[in-house]
């Protein structure tokens, strides 16, 4: 296939069924806190309705950099799609675009003006130091597989069965990792609703849609690393099912679960990482 | 047209005009994947400042003589 086309249709499915698991997600949030919920197709909706409703800049926003950190954002996002479903490349690639996310979220709390995003850019700095531990998973992937090239992990996994069964506390961190990237999550303090809408309280009309554009991305390439780094060799409808039972699964912990204080988020996370590394390096050894 | 809008259509033919060159042309890999970071982001963004609604001019007044103008 053509290579643009194949990055083209890639960008696409992502956003597409990205954000379909996240309407997926509030729709079942709200059916198990006793309300109708929003239809599936909400947030996709929301996103398209963003690009025709009436925009402006506030004026206390950085410009250009208020909309430059919206691009940054998308930019990474479409970094990942071509280094995950298009070429299977680096894991490495995709740490570093979690990690400039983070740096997406201070800067894009910083230069809109408001006191909303400064906190959460304060918070996004904050819980950096939680999952950036989480992200030592990839340090266990590489003890076991010997490798963080994706194609060769799945390689590993197609012969030595999927890295699930054998360094299991490895996929709870990642797991744990994806929770706390979900929305309403209880580690999701960058977004709280204490702080309205976090780093994207100043950014509405146009500049949301964009970014939750970059949010549906981000959330289809979490599930699409989880279920490729630790199931394998997966087919399109087994990829499928995954994306809908983990965020079926992250849904319920939502619902249940109210936000935490910034302080409890970040020693919850550094707690899970320390378990999973100490645990899994254990079971590495016997 | 303001400057914005200007920017905005030139940015938005540039950018689809590389995916088309992409599409059609199958360049080396680097030069897609440079083409893939930059016209896509920049694509979007740019159809999405050239559509926006833009507010009402006779609010435009009222929304300057907002007393409150920042933090």
């Amino acid at each position: 296939m053509n290579l643009m086309l194949n990055i083209l249709l890639n960008v696409f499915i992502a956003f597409f069924i990205g954000s379909i698991l996240i309407g997926l997600q509030r729709k079942i949030m709200a059916r198990i806190q006793g309300r109708p919920g929003p239809p599936v197709i909400q947030h996709l909706l929301h996103t398209l309705k963003f690009f025709i409703k009436e925009s402006a800049f506030p004026k206390t926003a950085a410009m250009p950099f208020y909309v430059a950190i919206t691009a940054m954002l998308f930019v990474i996002w479409v970094a990942a799609v071509i280094d995950g479903p298009v070429t299977e490349g680096s894991l490495l690639l995709i740490f570093a675009i979690y990690t400039i996310q983070k740096i997406g979220e201070h800067n894009a709390g910083s230069s809109s003006g408001s006191p909303y995003g400064k906190m959460s850019c304060v918070r996004a700095v904050y819980s950096a130091a939680a999952e950036v531990p989480l992200f030592a998973v990839l340090i266990i992937i590489y003890l076991k597989a010997g490798t963080m090239n994706i194609s060769s992990i799945i390689n590993y996994q197609s012969i030595h069965g999927p890295l699930l069964f054998t360094i299991p506390l490895a996929a709870i961190m990642f797991f744990v990792l994806i929770l706390s990237k979900s929305q309403y999550s209880p580690f999701a303090i960058t977004k709280g609703k204490d702080i309205v809408s976090g780093y994207e309280t100043e950014h509405f009309g146009l500049l949301r849609g964009y970014l939750m554009i970059s949010e549906s991305i981000a959330w289809y390439m979490l599930l699409w690393v989880f279920l490729t780094v630790f199931l394998g060799p997966l087919s399109l409808p087994a990829y499928l099912i995954g994306m809908v039972v983990l965020s079926a699964i992250v849904a319920f912990i939502n619902a249940v679960t109210p936000i935490l204080n910034p302080n409890h988020s970040v020693m919850m996370q550094v707690s899970f990482a320390f378990i999973g590394i100490a645990g899994s390096i254990v079971l590495l050894m016997i | 047209m303001d400057k914005l809008k200007i920017i905005s259509w030139v940015l938005f033919i540039v950018s689809i005009g590389s995916i088309l060159f992409a599409l059609i042309f199958n360049p080396a890999s680097w030069i897609v994947y440079t083409i893939a970071l930059v016209s896509i982001p920049v694509s979007v963004l740019s159809f999405g400042i050239v559509g926006m609604a833009k507010g009402n001019k006779d609010d435009e007044e009222g929304k300057r003589r907002e007393p409150f103008i920042g933090y």
